[in-house]
Parts: structure tokens; C-alpha cells; sequence
């Protein structure tokens, strides 16, 4: 039996800086493969929504006007999202990547959570068709 | 703290908030001077109904519900449950996925490991080593981000295989991270058997011989430290640990010290088993094809989680949801021991006792016990009775 035998690590504990971050003046930097905002890409998406059946939280709505005419709103709710990447998993057509580069989301309000994606006119058709209250800002406005 | 005095007895409560550990759980102590002559556990307090959720949801989106049972392992919650889908359905993930699968179990079983040994000694009063412990535990929380994308709910499984692939990079930062805790570990192991103020703590506390963890039904580490050979790793090997065996790592002692030297022994086995993977890892897939609907039936899956033995039961009945998932987590089992072991130690040698056997109280809350005041040691109801204690309830509610 010993006395103070974690003395050395508290010794040489003493010489090392804080490992604090000090965000946000200073950014480490995030790992490669963080999931972060969802992106979706138009041109590969078919509308079949496995990635909507599919999302344990439910934060995504694929809207289909025309399907011959690749005529989709897919809506996202940032809020509800667990990152967890079915739906990246889920899409056979490859149109969903979950990226490391939009991951500071906080906000004061709510509006930057509900993201629509797809052509202006169909986002508002198909805000109009939604419950009031529900709607917020589309992405690409 | 409330304390009641009864006639020649004096219960002292400990909890719902706090009892020593972050989580909700109630113990009363009857004690005599210092010494604890009695205790009753309570749980319940953080049930939040995820047996019953799963049923509403497909099996697909209750891969992410069950991950989030526990924080800590959450990966072996999610492979549980995947290998019990994959039964079902016939599936068999490709040998990569499985060895994936065991890699990330055996990092999360390090991290888990170190988060108990940090709180061990916090308990303990011992603070330098909780904090030096826990900021050794960042490198492997590093690892296991760079793996994964993530700290926590690692999302590392899908039906029928695994999300990610290894690079060359990441097996060699694996690597670094595994040398480095392991020259860790060495130390801390040192420490916890050489100590003097710590030994203190642990030594000849809690001790259970190897009858009464086999009567109480001890798991995991818990039970290795009174020298039952318990793990599932080994008694029935799952995904890829027929292929990569592990030693049990066991001790006769019984008493905390024991456990603490075997938690950090088998520290050692999985540094062991994380090179060999990495040494021999076998190509091909990722993942195998899963069907939507799983067939009608019933599955059990046993794994061995940080704390013990983990125990999933899955019935479907051919529909795209679970009809019944039952889940029991290792800390119900072991629980047992602590109101035992209790018995007969000081109240200041209770938080260690029940730090000991490493409990996660938000896992096992799958029931809630039905108590009334004449009778302060809870008893079991019919289904009908439970019912019947339901509608009075809310009867006198209503007056």
C-alpha cells in the first residue's frame, strides 16, 4: 500500500493549458464524419419517400405535385431531426448526403427549423395547402 | 435529507433525487447507530415507456429508439436488437459488418469503463482520480467520434450491417488511442490496488461470495468478481465473437476492490481484441439486404453489455412493427445485491456499494411498483388488481 500515487499526474497536470475551447473566438473544427444539415438533391430524388417513412422522428415530408415532372417540396423540420442518417441510408437514389459543414444551428427563433426545398411556386402551393401556423420560411428565399 | 424516527428503528431515505448517482432511484436505509440493518430499493422514476412506444413504430425507426435506452451503451442496446431483427428475418450481416459491430462495442465497453471508474472514485471521495480518469476517457470519446460521427447514439448499425466503413487513417488513429489508454489503464490499476486512502474504501466492502451472486443473480463484471464465469461474449458468442474470442477475466475476493481490478482487467482483453480486429479485418460488404416486413415470430438476444448481461425479446407477428420488445437491462439484475450487501456495512459505504455494480437506473425503469403507505415494502398485482388500483385512483382523484 502507497500514498498519493496519482501525486505525479497532478504535478504534471500543472504545466498544460486549459482544454477549454474558447468558441466562439476559437473553432476546432469538427470531425469528418459529423452528420450535420440535411442536404437534398432535386435532380436525383424520385418522390418515393422511403427516407419520410423511414425517419425515426418523422422531420421530413417529401411532397409530390408531378412525379413525371420531378415536381417535389421536400420539406425539414431542422428541430425534430436526430441526425441519426436513415434517411441517407434509406434513399437508393443517392439524393440525400448528410455533410459535416452545417452544424452551429442555433437561432432565437424557431423559422430557421422548417426548411423547404424545390421550386418557389410549388413551395408555395404547398404552404397553402398546410394547416396555418405551420408554415415558415422556405430555404432558398 | 428527511429523516423519520420510528420505535426502535431509524429509516433514513436516500433519493429519488440524486442517490449518489446522477439518475432517479429511492433506497431506504434502516440503520442501528452507522450500521444498515435493512433496505428497500424503489424504482420507477424515469420509466419512459419505450417498450411500449416501439409497438407504434417500424423497425426501422425503433433501431434509433432503442439506441437512446441508455446513454452510455447505446451501441449495444441498437446491436441487441439488431441481431435479434436479423434472426427473424434471416439476415446475416457480412463478416466486415459484424467485425465493425464488435469494434465499436468493445470502444464503448473502454468508455464505459472509465466513466464508472471515474465516478467509482468520485464516490470514494476521491476526485483527482474521477477527473484524471474522465480526461483520459476523452481519447477514446474522440475515437469513437471520428469512427462515428458522433460522442453519443453512435448510429453505427442498420438493419443488417453497419452505416461506416475503417480507412487506413482512422485504424491508425484507433491505434494511437488504444496504446495511449492502455499505458492509462496500467496506471489506474496501479493506483486502485495500491492506494492507501482508496483501498480504504474498497477492500473487504460489499463482498459477495460466489454462492450468493449465482442465488442473486449476478451479471457482468459484477458477478466475474466473486468468480462466476458469466459472459455472454463467451457462454453464447453473437456477431463476430465466435471469430474473436475474449478470457474472462474473473476474481475470488467478492468485495469492491475485486471489481475494480476486473473492470480494469478486461480493459485489457478489449485493447487485445480491438488489434486483432484491426490486424485481421475481414473485407467485403457493409451491409446485407434487410426485408421491410419482418416474419412472423419470436426472438431472443443475449449480448454482453458493459454492465452485464443485456437481454432483448422480440415478437413479431409479419407486419413492418414490432408486436412486443421486452428489454432487460443488466443493472435490474445486479440491484439485487446492493440492498443485500448493504446489510451489515456502515450508510458512508452504501454509495460505493451501489456505484459498484456500475447502475444505469434510466435502462432498467421498464416497471413501475405499486406501493401503499401500510405497506412500506410493496407488493405484486394481478393484472386485474393493477387495473382495479387504476380506476380507484383516479376515483379518489375526482373527489
Amino acid at each position: 500500500m502507497r500514498i498519493g500515487v496519482m501525486f505525479p499526474d497532478v504535478s504534471g497536470a500543472l504545466m498544460r493549458h486549459s482544454a477549454t475551447e474558447k468558441y466562439p473566438f476559437q473553432r476546432q473544427g469538427v470531425t469528418a464524419r459529423l452528420r450535420s444539415l440535411l442536404k437534398w438533391n432535386p435532380e436525383a430524388c424520385t418522390g418515393c419517400g422511403l427516407c419520410a417513412m423511414d425517419c425515426p422522428a418523422e422531420a421530413i415530408q417529401v411532397n409530390v405535385l408531378d412525379r413525371k415532372a420531378k415536381r417535389f417540396v421536400f420539406a425539414y423540420q431542422v428541430d425534430r431531426c436526430a441526425f441519426c442518417g436513415q434517411c441517407v441510408e434509406s434513399c437508393r437514389q443517392g439524393a440525400l448526403e448528410m455533410a459535416n459543414d452545417r452544424w452551429e444551428l442555433a437561432a432565437l427563433n424557431k423559422e430557421p427549423f422548417m426548411l423547404y426545398f424545390g421550386d418557389p411556386d410549388d413551395i408555395k402551393t404547398v404552404l397553402a395547402a398546410e394547416p396555418a401556423g405551420e408554415a415558415g420560411i422556405p430555404a432558398d428565399k | 435529507m428527511n429523516t423519520k424516527q420510528e420505535p426502535q428503528r431509524f429509516v433514513i431515505p436516500i433519493g429519488p433525487q440524486h442517490p449518489a448517482l446522477k439518475e432517479p432511484g429511492n433506497f431506504q436505509f434502516t440503520v442501528d447507530g452507522e450500521i444498515v440493518t435493512k433496505a428497500i430499493v424503489r424504482l420507477g422514476y424515469a420509466h419512459r415507456g419505450i417498450e411500449k412506444a416501439a409497438e407504434e413504430r417500424t423497425w426501422i425507426q425503433d433501431l434509433y429508439l432503442i439506441e437512446r435506452v441508455c446513454g452510455i451503451c447505446s451501441h449495444i442496446h441498437a446491436l441487441a436488437y439488431c441481431l435479434a431483427v436479423e434472426q427473424l428475418a434471416h439476415v446475416e450481416a457480412p463478416p466486415r459488418a459484424q467485425a465493425i459491430r464488435v469494434l465499436v462495442a468493445e470502444l464503448e465497453r473502454i468508455h464505459s469503463h472509465f466513466l464508472w471508474m471515474g465516478v467509482s472514485g468520485h464516490e470514494a471521495g476521491f476526485d483527482t482520480f474521477f477527473m484524471y480518469s474522465w480526461r483520459d476517457r476523452e481519447r477514446v470519446m474522440n475515437i469513437l467520434e471520428k469512427l462515428t460521427g458522433n460522442r453519443v447514439n453512435y448510429s453505427a448499425n442498420v438493419l443488417g450491417g453497419v452505416k461506416f466503413d475503417l480507412d487506413q487513417e482512422q485504424i491508425a488513429s484507433i491505434r494511437g488511442g488504444i496504446d495511449f489508454l492502455e499505458e492509462r489503464t496500467r496506471h489506474y490499476l496501479d493506483v486502485v490496488a495500491t492506494d492507501f486512502m482508496f483501498l480504504q474504501r474498497t477492500r473487504g466492502i460489499g463482498v459477495m461470495s460466489r454462492a450468493q451472486a449465482e442465488i442473486m443473480g449476478a451479471v457482468g463484471p459484477t458477478a466475474r468478481a466473486s468468480n462466476v464465469a458469466r459472459d455472454v461474449r463467451k457462454d453464447a458468442p453473437y456477431a463476430a465473437y465466435k471469430e474473436y474470442p475474449v478470457d474472462i477475466i474473473l476474481d475470488e475476493r467478492g468485495d469492491l476492490e475485486a471489481r475494480f481490478e476486473v473492470r480494469l482487467k478486461e480493459l485489457f482483453e478489449s485493447f487485445h481484441l480491438i488489434r486483432k480486429i484491426l490486424d485481421t479485418l475481414p473485407g467485403g460488404e457493409l451491409t446485407a439486404r434487410m426485408p421491410r416486413k419482418v416474419p412472423a415470430g419470436e426472438a431472443v438476444m443475449r449480448v454482453e453489455a458493459p454492465r452485464g448481461e443485456l437481454l432483448y425479446f422480440i415478437r413479431s407477428n409479419g407486419s413492418d412493427k414490432p408486436e412486443r420488445l421486452k428489454i432487460r437491462t443488466p443493472t435490474i439484475c445486479n440491484l439485487t445485491s446492493v440492498v443485500k450487501l448493504a446489510i451489515g456495512h456502515q450508510l458512508a459505504d452504501v454509495p460505493m456499494i451501489l456505484a459498484g455494480i456500475d447502475p444505469c437506473f434510466s435502462c432498467n425503469d421498464r416497471s413501475v411498483q405499486i406501493r401503499t403507505s401500510n405497506d412500506p415494502d410493496g407488493r405484486m398485482l394481478s393484472w386485474d388488481e393493477l387495473r382495479q388500483h387504476g380506476i380507484d385512483f383516479y376515483k379518489r382523484l375526482e373527489k
